[in-house]
């Protein structure tokens, strides 16, 4: 008991420190672990490919039905139709042509199944593997992978989250630190990353040889690490102003932008996707694409599906060959989930509504084998038939792909233990183990 | 617990009547020891104060005796305190006492294991050098800074009681004021202040979690306003800490009927987690672990958790079952029948005002089901142990009934409800935890750092955990006889020597934090709060920064009580369903930065952050320097980071807001008072940063500030000139570190 205690002391004594090294070497979001590295198990059994992860997550629910599992000629498919993969028995829906083209680089998910039928829940379940609770907010897959393997890049953010909404779990109890770089606008970049239009260089330059002046008496005077922090804070920010990494930000400055925009799509989830992969090529890890618009209860073929599931079919597919025309397919993991599917009964309104029974997810890249489904929905897309996945196995086929090693105890600082894919007790050694899967016919 | 307060009662009025003369001093009365012996002799005075004190006493043959005053009878404890000094300065001299006495002898240890090292045969020469340092490091942080200068202690007191620094005309009259009580003088001035209720309003809703749109629960539409003025109001009022503790525990009803059950409400559908949460937030308390387990490290069992649990086992947030439309009627704060919404959406359909397909209104809808929130005891307790129960105290899914593991024992026959007694149980004087957890996160709030560290989770064992256990006993005390009011408690805080010295130059490092061998030489140095950056920007740009404030919610009351048996027409009725749209609306965008133009200088509205959105969104300002987003206690932050660094380099308040001409400050240096432009860079110096500027610092400050413009250049011309060059100077002084921390 006592040893416990001690132990506990000092993780909590240690996450404290880390926290205090970490506020003063960061730089947007950083390192304040040691690098891991990926898990030499994982590794071995053929995961842990990946280097990097782009997250689409579909906002509101997207309908598995009219997307990645058709039912045509259903009583539940609606006015939805199939579209050929090339591989014998398997359709996409009709308004994704692209990805039914390039079938054999995406794997689709047609049994995940959830237990919540409410956005926020949902959502953070999917985002975290845990089950939102009020005392306490679990860390999302970016600030997971940063923990477990090391910061990816020396200036640059480990994780990025492009167009989240306010309720995204962030770094969770790993701390502010490790909090992903919220990007509003794909065209916009980093916010505040350029000087004030107006104040010329001439301008800021006196304005920080002012701040230096006045400053002096008070930075001499106290020497505690909150204000040298902050004080290696500005020099970094300054360095980082005027290095060329801010360019990963700057999507106009893609070479050929005017013709990608024209693949991804001008759309918010096409330049996130486009986004997405120049921070991949500049050595970004994680980086989550939101889009939302999926909650389609009302009049779901008036245009509704057809836009956002042709949106994503473009986002998609140009990504992917993006990605293979510059030889980085291989080790960026592209995933994307939902909170929740439809239900297969359409309602009053024309549209589906909430169903978290079964839906489906998609997995390509980073060295997940394309051209094939996992897991199966029941006849009219009501509930799962074979091989149920849910958000836990979800994240743990993440994780694996990226190397990190399941069965890895990570302390919150309140001293309550948790892993990457959620946990529970194994009954006969009582030892505590991930209790997410992955999905292995991926990785073979 | 009652009649302990009365008889403190009955001892103030007899205190008053005894204190009227200083003869009725004189008069002669039995004392009895807490051992029973007994004394016939007449009260001469104290020294000390609050626990520590000792009464002086005469007997009539003139032998004069002095006793601690724990040694006297219960009864003549109550009656001497009632003679007690509630002086704060005495209070505040008794701690000063206490954090000196701590240091001198921290200090002659360390000196002793300094001295006895070179002797010391079990460390090697380089660990004696790297201990020798560590010593000589704590040994100087044993010693007492100097006292804060004026300015010093004027822009921290403003900063922590009003939450935000001085306007130019504060600090100029402050500095100028040379009175001898002029720094309790204004310590007094700022806790009467509305400021003050706003800056405790931000402490309690980081604590508390106070967050508006989760309030609009499933069909529900709940506002926090009432939520959010209670806590104001009840600052202002000085409700007593623990009655505002045991209202908001045990609060039933509609929110706009009784404000308090916010609390409940914040957790709502999460009993447990509330359970959690009420002990982190009042006791000082982690036993979140105690749902799944036995606690690993102290004794907290899993049936403790749940017998605690089972005291809110009967609560519940809405009115639910066959019968809601009755309980809400039954639970008060308006509401109407079945049949009455039917009638009304009835209404509309005939008439043609419903949207194609629908049959019934969204907006009557929803009001119903605004009225089915609310807080109430069904008299039946759903608190069960967990199906995978595994200890062998009870078995897996069994009821458990409501008890407490330490404190007082409960009588459930004297409640109403058992969540009352729970109420009682948590905010009784009786509770270990209950005194101890308030003043030692209030010392932290004035100091930087509590007495025990973490706040949220306070050790089983008190004794030599705190910095200070003599101390932090006497605050527990004081915080008693001073009947749990926190503006008198802070009062007695910001008076003492121990808070008016300089800041710590030296971060405490986390070995002293962890045992508590950090003995406050002074204030621990502190970056501001996001909030106290906000609303020093606030101040720094609109003339009375404390007076735009909140709407109010009368309307949203009003319309929740309406009786809407009156309204006979189609008409009528849409009428009313449009304005229960237009007061969630009014009442949705109140305080939120895109909804009103009040307060805006320039593009951005610069009200103070009490006044705003609870929490802001996550891009605003006041999230990035670490805003809560009131999803989990006190998840405030002050750490640093470059999208920070940015925000002050390149971001529209730095860059447009406080260097606009419409901002308050730059107006007045450009047309307020003239003077000269030395007068004007000190005026600048003393609002941003609380003082003047050194000769050095002037002469930069005026080089950086002269534009070349032409003699004969047009006046539009000259102004943009010199805003453009106090914009530069504001510019600067708000990017130093020496504004962004609290000295």
């Amino acid at each position: 008991m006592k040893d416990m205690k001690e132990k506990l002391m000092n993780l909590d004594q240690l996450s404290r420190r880390q926290f205090a090294a970490g506020t003063a070497k960061a730089a947007l979001g950083v390192s304040i672990l040691p690098i891991a590295g990926a898990s030499q198990k994982v590794l071995a059994a053929g995961g842990g490919k990946a280097e990097h992860c782009i997250f689409f997550y579909m906002g509101g629910g997207m309908t598995h039905m009219d997307t990645f599992d058709p039912k045509p000629g259903t009583e539940t498919g609606g006015q939805t139709k199939g579209i050929s993969t090339g591989v014998a028995g398997i359709e996409l829906a009709e308004f994704m042509p692209n990805l039914a083209k390039g079938f054999k680089d995406i794997a689709v998910v047609r049994s995940m199944t959830q237990k919540t039928g409410d956005h926020r829940g949902g959502s953070y379940w999917m985002h975290t593997s845990y089950q939102p609770r009020a005392t306490i907010v679990h860390p999302t897959m970016g600030p997971w992978a940063q923990t477990m393997l090391g910061k990816k890049h020396e200036t640059l953010p480990d994780s990025v989250v492009i167009g989240g909404g306010g309720n995204h779990p962030g770094a969770g109890f790993f701390g502010p630190a490790l909090a992903p770089i919220p990007i509003g606008d794909p065209e916009k970049g980093i916010q505040n990353s350029r000087p004030w239009k107006g104040v010329d260089e001439k301008t800021f330059d006196k304005r920080m040889e002012l701040m230096s002046t006045f400053d002096e008496g008070f930075q001499k005077k106290f020497k505690t690490d909150e204000v040298s922090a902050y004080t290696q804070f500005y020099d970094e920010t300054m360095k980082l102003m005027s290095s060329d990494d801010l360019d990963a930000f700057v999507l106009s400055n893609e070479e050929g932008y005017q013709e990608k925009v024209q693949k991804y799509g001008n759309t918010r989830v096409g330049k996130g996707a486009m986004l997405a992969k120049r921070l991949v090529k500049n050595g970004i890890r994680f980086i989550e694409v939101n889009s939302g618009g999926w909650d389609m209860h009302n009049n779901l073929w008036g245009g509704a599906i057809q836009q956002r599931a042709g949106e994503l079919d473009n986002a998609l597919s140009a990504l992917i060959e993006d990605l293979k025309a510059e030889g980085l397919f291989e080790k960026t993991l592209i995933c994307l989930g939902t909170e929740f599917g439809r239900t297969p009964k359409i309602n009053a309104n024309g549209g589906r509504d909430h169903h978290p029974r079964v839906f489906s997810t998609m997995f390509a890249g980073g060295g997940v084998q394309g051209g094939q489904v996992y897991g199966k929905s029941d006849k009219l897309g009501m509930a799962v038939e074979e091989d149920p996945v849910d958000p836990r196995d979800f994240n743990a086929t993440i994780a694996y792909a990226l190397g990190i090693d399941l069965n890895k105890v990570v302390y919150a600082p309140s001293g309550r233990p948790f892993l990457v894919a959620g946990h529970k007790r194994d009954a006969e050694t009582n030892e505590i183990v991930t209790e997410g899967k992955p999905i292995m016919p991926f990785f073979s | 617990m009652k009649y302990m307060k009365t008889l403190k009662i009955l001892a103030c009025v007899m205190g008053a009547f005894a204190i009227a003369g200083t003869s009725a001093l004189a008069e002669m009365r039995t004392w009895t020891a807490a051992d029973g012996r007994t004394l016939e002799a007449e009260f001469l005075g104290v020294t000390g104060a609050g626990p520590n004190t000792n009464i002086k006493l005469r007997t009539a043959a003139g032998q004069e005796y002095q006793f601690p005053l724990s040694k006297l009878s219960k009864e003549d404890q109550l009656w001497a305190k009632a003679h007690l000094p509630k002086d704060p300065h005495a209070l505040a001299a008794e701690i000063d006492k206490l954090v000196l006495d701590k240091m001198k002898e921290a200090y002659y240890g360390l000196r002793e294991e300094y001295q006895g090292l070179a002797a010391n045969t079990d460390l090697t020469a380089a660990e004696k050098k790297k201990r020798a340092e560590e010593l000589a490091r704590e040994m100087e942080m044993c010693a007492p800074n100097d006292a804060a200068s004026d300015e010093q202690f004027m822009r921290r007191v403003y900063l922590d009681i009003a939450g935000r620094i001085p306007t130019f005309k504060e600090a100029d009259a402050f500095l100028n004021n040379r009175s001898k009580t002029r720094r309790a003088d204004l310590i007094n001035e700022l806790l009467d202040s509305d400021a003050f209720a706003m800056r405790m309003y931000n402490w309690y809703s980081d604590l508390l979690r106070i967050r508006e749109g989760v309030f609009m629960m499933g069909n529900g539409d709940i506002k926090a306003d009432p939520y959010i003025e209670w806590i104001k109001q009840s600052v202002k009022e000085d409700k007593k800490y623990d009655e505002m503790v045991a209202e908001m525990l045990a609060a039933t009803g509609k929110i706009w009927d009784n404000p308090a059950t916010g609390y409940i409400l914040s957790d709502s559908g999460m009993r447990l987690c509330n359970l959690s949460n009420t002990f982190t937030i009042f006791m000082g308390t982690e036993i979140t672990c105690a749902q799944c387990h036995d606690h690993p490290f102290e004794e907290v069992y899993q049936m403790d958790f749940y017998k605690m649990a089972a005291f809110m086992g009967e609560t519940e947030t809405r009115a639910r079952g066959r019968g809601n439309m009755m309980m809400m009627m039954e639970g008060g704060g308006g509401g109407v029948t079945r049949e009455e919404l039917a009638r009304m959406n009835k209404l509309l359909l005939d008439a043609g005002k419903l949207r194609e397909n629908d049959t019934t209104d969204r907006q009557l809808n929803r009001m119903v089901g605004t009225h089915s929130i609310n807080v109430n005891d069904t008299g039946r307790n759903v608190v069960k142990l967990p199906h995978d129960y595994k200890y062998d105290d009870g078995d897996p899914s069994q009821s458990v009934d409501p008890g407490t593991y330490f404190g007082d024992i409960m009588d459930l026959e004297k409640y109403e409800t058992p969540r009352q007694a729970f109420a009682d149980w948590v905010t009784s004087e009786n509770n270990p935890r209950f005194t101890v957890n308030v003043v030692n996160r209030l010392w932290k709030m004035a100091f930087g750092l509590a007495q025990i560290e973490p706040v949220y989770n306070i050790p089983g064992h008190l004794d030599g955990q705190a910095q200070n256990p003599k101390l932090l006993a006497f605050l527990e005390e004081m915080m008693k006889d001073l009947d749990y009011s926190v503006r008198d408690f802070m009062r007695v805080v910001y008076n003492t020597n121990a808070y008016q010295r300089e800041a710590e130059h030296l971060s405490p490092t986390l070995t002293q934090i962890d045992k508590g061998t950090f003995h406050f030489p002074g204030p621990v140095l502190r970056r501001m709060s996001a909030e106290q950056m906000w609303d020093s920007f606030v101040t720094l740009t609109t003339e009375d920064p404390d007076a735009m404030v909140r709407r109010g919610w009368e309307e949203y009351k009003e319309i929740m009580h309406f009786d809407t048996t009156q309204l006979k027409t189609a008409d009528q009725v849409w009428e009313y369903r449009n304005r229960i749209r237009e007061v969630g609306r009014l009442v949705d965008v109140n305080g939120d930065a895109s909804g009103r133009d009040v307060g805006k200088v320039g593009r951005v509205q610069m009200v103070r952050a009490s006044e705003m959105r609870q929490p802001q969104a996550p891009g605003h300002f006041l999230r990035m320097f670490g805003q809560s987003d009131k999803q989990l206690i006190e998840n405030q932050f002050t750490s640093g980071s470059s999208p920070q660094v940015m925000n002050l380099l390149n971001g529209q308040i730095t860059n447009e807001v406080l260097t606009s001409p419409e901002a308050y400050l730059v107006k007045e240096i450009m047309h307020g008072e003239k003077g000269s432009k030395g007068d004007k860079i000190d005026k600048i110096f003393l609002s941003v940063l609380g003082r003047y500027p050194t000769s050095e610092e002037k002469s930069k400050a005026s080089a950086g500030m002269s534009k070349k413009v032409d003699r004969d250049a047009p006046q539009k011309d000259k102004d943009a000139a010199e805003a453009a060059g106090i914009g530069n100077l504001i510019w600067a002084l708000v990017n130093t570190r020496e504004f962004m921390f609290i000295q």
